[in-house]
């Protein structure tokens, strides 16, 4: 068995240079199509996301196949020259390829370490290959354990469970903290800076459907009402939306704050009855006077309150890491003595097949000896023979295990194949 | 008791699931769960198994007595620790109703374990008056504690402080406001109607010639405590908008009246029963009500 992966990731390969090896959904099915016709022998899984293109490559015997007719394939597919992609190219193969990919499935070698989609993804380039054919035994074992794997980090380490960006960390450890729910909850968005539309997309994700956005010039507060399926509302409206808001985002270009404390507690407070009311200043200068937190019922954040907390949550996945390499470190361990025992498969049935042949014949000998013989008397003799076989191979089994964690235990092998006359 | 069951048996399972719940809080521990519903569980068939035989041993008066009264409503708590751990496993319920249900078991000690009541004909006003004031005080143990946690997840909030753990998470402002918001009038409501039925009972004997004592140290918590319930939930109804923080600090202080009634209730030689450890006589402190049978722990 061998296992090859060709590559470019955001470690080692710039943007342009992933942007011209892309593959789309469509391609992603063509492409596997298509070098299932030119390498018949090869079982192929091809992950791509943003940050990378990786094509995997296993056979199980004959011929086995070269990092560089691997990336070949990829590099023809697209028409990119190699000189082009020149050191930016990852090739990796056996046991690198099987450590690369459960350190890629359990986040490990994600841009933003820990971050939960790349599972879902190595599991759809899977599924995809499988449902084309091109994904055989040998990478249906190993994508299956490395999604074990990637579980195992998961469940048993703290990695995923400290957000690390802003929009994240407002909503996730903060905003929910307030909120039960988001859906029956008023957003008001004020301005319409990048990282509103980026929190809005959280909010969205958390179930946030009645949005409202105000801002000064009108067309840009439409056009982005509209793409959240929101309403616009004048400048003017600003004092009667926050009264009815549960949560605002601050995300104007304005030079001092739009939200004064004195001009809040006069016009908001009095009517709003201690109603919680979240706000995000996500503006810098800030949109929101930071005095007005300091309202009985107002949970006020600013851009630094949640950049603490990322921080503080980067600090918290690093020291995670230790314990998510340790797990990754054991399977792929064990899945290298499974593989190994697995190609050790023939000779332990060859060997139990030399057994039983003599043990048949020999009962057979035995009864005919014996022709008054009960049934439970030749049951009895039978499962002694059984386990006579069984104890007898037993040792060489033993060893071959052992055998199969440092790897492929080819000299043992041989050893049983002359012993036995297995080739015979 | 004979099966070997003793209350020491449920209160350290209890005890077991409050310390994985605080180590959870502190490290993550991916059997937390299972931990927690193993523990609570064995404590609740042990605590079922406990009460089962005190019905046995006093067929005729069966938990009636102020120290079944606690075990039961330790009994009725726990088995809503375990719903709540069900149904919302994220969240350290656990850390604040397990405290809880520890301190009515404690609270079961010291207290009379004689039955206050073996007339007949009172015998039905008085359950419905110790389960109604039973129920009452669990719905302010609960509106205390779900006051509390807002108080504490709002406190975190206005310091911008992040989850005290990944292990360590209270439920939202929102959620303890609808629980802290059901709590108080449901007090109030069954509260009202215990002390009501308690009067009932009162008049209902046959030999009550001094009509109600309101100077029975029991009598008289119980009375301002009513009142205070009522003056509660009338602020609540009146202010409507009131909510959050007030409504928080309105259950605290309901539940510093409900331990003082508790504690007239298990420590005063009372109508209601004497304290174990006091050297008296069952019954008849107030010339009123008969214990039937002794202490049978």
């Amino acid at each position: 068995m061998s296992l090859l992966m060709v590559g470019c990731n955001h470690r080692a390969a710039g943007v342009e240079v992933r942007e011209q090896l892309a593959f789309n959904g469509s391609q992603v099915g063509e492409a596997l199509d298509r070098w299932q016709q030119t390498l018949p022998e090869t079982e192929l899984v091809l992950i791509s996301t943003c940050n990378r293109v990786e094509l995997y490559a296993a056979t199980a015997g004959g011929e086995a196949l070269g990092p560089d007719e691997l990336a070949a394939a990829m590099l023809d597919y697209h028409g990119v020259a190699r000189d082009s992609v020149n050191g930016q190219l990852t090739k990796l193969a056996d046991r690198a390829v099987i450590a690369h990919l459960f350190h890629v499935a359990a986040s490990l070698d994600s841009m933003v370490v820990g971050e939960p989609q790349i599972l879902a993804q190595v599991k759809e380039a899977y599924q995809a290959a499988h449902e084309l054919g091109t994904a055989g035994p040998v990478l249906h074992e190993l994508f299956q354990t490395a999604l074990h794997a990637a579980r195992r980090v998961h469940n048993e380490t703290d990695l995923h469970r400290h957000r690390v960006s802003i929009p994240s960390v407002a909503i996730a450890d903060f905003a929910s903290r307030v909120f039960e729910r988001f859906d029956d909850k008023r957003v008001l968005v004020l301005g319409a800076g990048e990282m509103a539309e980026e929190t809005l997309r959280y909010l969205k994700d958390a179930g946030a459907r009645n949005i409202h956005v105000v801002n000064r010039n009108e067309q840009r507060g439409r056009e982005l009402a509209e793409a959240w399926a929101g309403a616009y509302h004048p400048w003017n409206d600003l004092w009667e939306q926050l009264i009815a808001a549960d949560l605002v985002i601050g995300a104007t270009a304005a030079a001092e704050p739009v939200v004064g404390a004195a001009q809040f507690a006069e016009r908001v407070a009095p009517r709003r009855h201690q109603r919680p009311l979240f706000m995000l200043d996500l503006a810098v200068p800030r949109d929101f006077d930071p005095a007005v937190g300091e309202e009985i019922g107002v949970y006020l954040y600013s851009l630094d309150d949640l950049q603490v907390a990322c921080e503080r949550n980067r600090r918290e996945r690093a020291k995670a890491l230790p314990a998510a390499e340790k797990i990754l470190e054991n399977e792929v361990d064990r899945y290298l003595a499974a593989a190994h025992h697995r190609a050790a498969a023939p000779v332990i049935t060859g060997l139990r097949r030399n057994m039983e042949a003599p043990k048949q014949a020999e009962l057979t000998r035995l009864f005919n000896k014996l022709p008054d013989l009960d049934d439970a008397a030749r049951t009895e003799i039978e499962r002694f023979a059984d386990r006579l076989v069984n104890k007898l191979l037993h040792p060489p089994m033993e060893s071959l295990r052992d055998a199969s964690r440092d790897g492929p235990p080819h000299g043992l092998l041989d050893a049983l194949r002359r012993l036995f006359h297995l080739d015979d | 008791m004979q099966s070997g069951v003793h209350i020491y048996c449920f209160a350290a399972s209890y005890a077991a699931a409050l310390a994985i719940e605080a180590l959870g809080a502190w490290r993550h521990l991916p059997w937390r769960r299972r931990g927690v519903v193993a523990a609570t569980g064995a404590g609740i068939v042990a605590h079922t198994w406990y009460l089962g035989e005190r019905v046995a041993a006093t067929p005729g008066a069966a938990l009636v007595s102020p120290h079944d009264w606690y075990l039961s409503a330790a009994w009725l708590l726990a088995a809503i620790t375990l719903a709540a751990t069900f149904y919302y496993p994220s969240r350290s319920l656990g850390v604040f109703l397990l405290p809880a249900v520890l301190a009515l078991i404690a609270a079961s000690l010291p207290a009379s374990a004689d039955p206050v009541v073996s007339n007949s004909a009172t015998r039905f006003w008085s359950r419905l008056h110790a389960g109604l004031l039973m129920l009452g005080s669990l719905a302010v143990l609960i509106g205390f504690l779900s006051g509390l946690m807002y108080l504490l997840q709002s406190w975190r909030l206005k310091r911008k402080a992040a989850p005290l753990s990944e292990g360590f998470r209270l439920p939202s402002l929102e959620w303890l406001e609808k629980v802290n918001g059901r709590a108080l009038p449901a007090a109030a409501v069954l509260v009202g109607l215990g002390f009501l039925t308690g009067v009932i009972v009162r008049w209902s004997q046959a030999d009550a010639r001094g009509g109600v004592p309101w100077t029975d140290p029991v009598v008289l918590s119980l009375g301002v405590w009513v009142l205070w319930l009522l003056v509660a939930e009338g602020f609540r109804l009146l202010y409507p908008a009131a909510r959050g923080q007030k409504v928080a600090y309105l259950s605290v202080a309901t539940f510093a009246l409900l331990v003082l009634t508790l504690a007239a209730f298990t420590l005063t030689t009372s109508l209601h029963g004497e304290p174990a450890a006091a050297d008296v006589t069952p019954g008849d402190a107030a010339g009123l009500l008969h214990p039937t049978e002794g202490d049978p722990r």
